[in-house]
């Protein structure tokens, strides 16, 4: 999960400032100015659902600032969160490329600011530049590792201290983005957390609060800063 | 004029590797050429997670396991067999494997080395656009097997937590 945030927000591909951060955006000046006129930036309120699991794939989106969180519905009713996605992630890439429904539901969790791209138009994109398809291929790469990622967590972590510390580390380092210090936005409920963490809402309450005491954390509003990430590392082994 | 069937969830079912490894002579020509055999026995590690992928395989025979590995740990994604590609995550990706491929009989794979690969996507492009595809397809098989077996999960784990807290009460 990303953190960050723009202060201004972009108004085209060209002149973004964080193009070089993101990993698809980071095209050849000819490919830049192609993907440039293609799609649209729209805004999204929090809440605001880009797309539905079991919806046709119609458009690829990108993250340009803000938070959306990546969820799939059983038919009971009971929603499963997968992801959060940050500035720079690629969502709906998989189902348009597939030609197949939206596998999940894609929800923003604050304001946000996605450029949208057709169908046929990203894949014209794709199909002229090499480096654009490549930087799908990772995007792929790294959606695959996603599904993988989240059933080791699930899988892998034998104590619900050590899947919640393995989230708030993934979620830390990615938007930490290789500076030293690790905070991000904790734009999800303690219910959402749980629902990602295969625990209850009361252990991620409890234990968010042995964290803090332990001050292995700060938690100031919607604002988290790890502290000791060796710690946190420990419970996860 | 018959409408079009809409595709399902879950419907992203794998193209044939003639299919998706169809190119017009030169490109072709380098594949072949390069294609290297690689023999493996049972319970042989072929290749391991976070190690530097030399290539796209094939599996000409036998079966194999995939297996994602963590300290002591170890996750079965499942088996493949004759006639599959393997891992194109990483050899379109980043360059790394995904996950640890490990043989469950005899058998031999055939690879693509990374470079020929990449001059053959320069010589023929739609052949990187027919893997991307082919990707994406198995990036949405994963998620829907990925919910399915969490979403069983989350019924065990509701009815487990049912039975405690009837035997608290």
């Amino acid at each position: 999960m990303a953190g960050f945030h723009a202060h201004h927000p972009p108004e085209d591909c060209l002149n973004c400032e964080h193009r070089h951060l993101r990993m698809f955006c980071n095209l050849t000046p000819e490919a830049l100015q192609e993907y440039d006129g293609i799609g649209i930036m729209m805004s999204h309120a929090r809440g605001a659902k880009l797309f539905t699991e079991g919806d046709p794939a119609r458009n690829v989106f990108v993250i340009c600032f803000g938070q959306v969180k990546i969820s799939s519905t059983s038919r009971d009713g009971k929603t499963m969160i997968l992801k959060i996605a940050g500035p720079g992630d690629l969502m709906g890439l998989s189902a348009v490329l597939a030609n197949v429904p939206h596998e999940v539901t894609a929800e923003a969790i604050e304001p946000c600011q996605v450029k949208t791209v057709r169908k046929q138009e990203f894949l014209d994109f794709l199909s002229h530049h090499g480096i654009a398809s490549m930087h799908a291929a990772q995007a792929l790469s790294g959606e695959y590792l996603t599904v993988f990622h989240d059933a080791k967590r699930l899988a892998l972590s034998g104590s619900a201290a050590g899947r919640l510390a393995r989230l708030l580390l993934d979620w830390g380092r990615s938007a930490a983005n290789g500076k030293p210090e690790i905070r991000f936005t904790m734009a999800l409920t303690h219910e959402e957390i749980a629902n990602m963490a295969g625990t209850s809402r009361e252990t991620v309450t409890r234990l968010l609060n042995q964290f803090r005491r332990d001050q292995w954390i700060v938690i100031r509003g919607s604002s988290m800063t790890i502290i000791k990430p060796d710690q946190l590392e420990r419970l996860t082994a | 004029m018959q409408s079009e069937r809409k595709p399902e969830v879950g419907e992203a079912a794998p193209r044939p590797l003639a299919e998706l490894l169809a190119c017009p002579s030169p490109a072709a020509d380098l594949l072949n050429a390069s294609a290297q055999s690689v023999e493996f026995t049972s319970g042989e590690t072929v290749f391991r997670q976070g190690a530097t992928c030399r290539g796209l395989y094939v599996v000409a025979s036998g079966q194999l396991q995939r297996r994602a590995d963590r300290l002591q740990a170890r996750v079965v994604l499942g088996s493949i067999h004759a006639g599959e590609l393997v891992e194109l995550a990483a050899a379109l990706g980043n360059g790394q494997h995904t996950y640890t491929l490990v043989a469950q009989s005899p058998g031999s794979l055939m690879m693509l080395p990374m470079d020929s690969l990449h001059r053959a996507f320069d010589m023929y492009p739609p052949l990187r656009m027919h893997l991307l595809e082919e990707l994406a397809r198995e990036v949405s098989r994963a998620y829907v097997s990925c919910c399915a077996t969490r979403k069983a999960g989350m019924r065990r784990r509701t009815t487990k937590m049912s039975v405690t807290e009837s035997t608290a009460i």
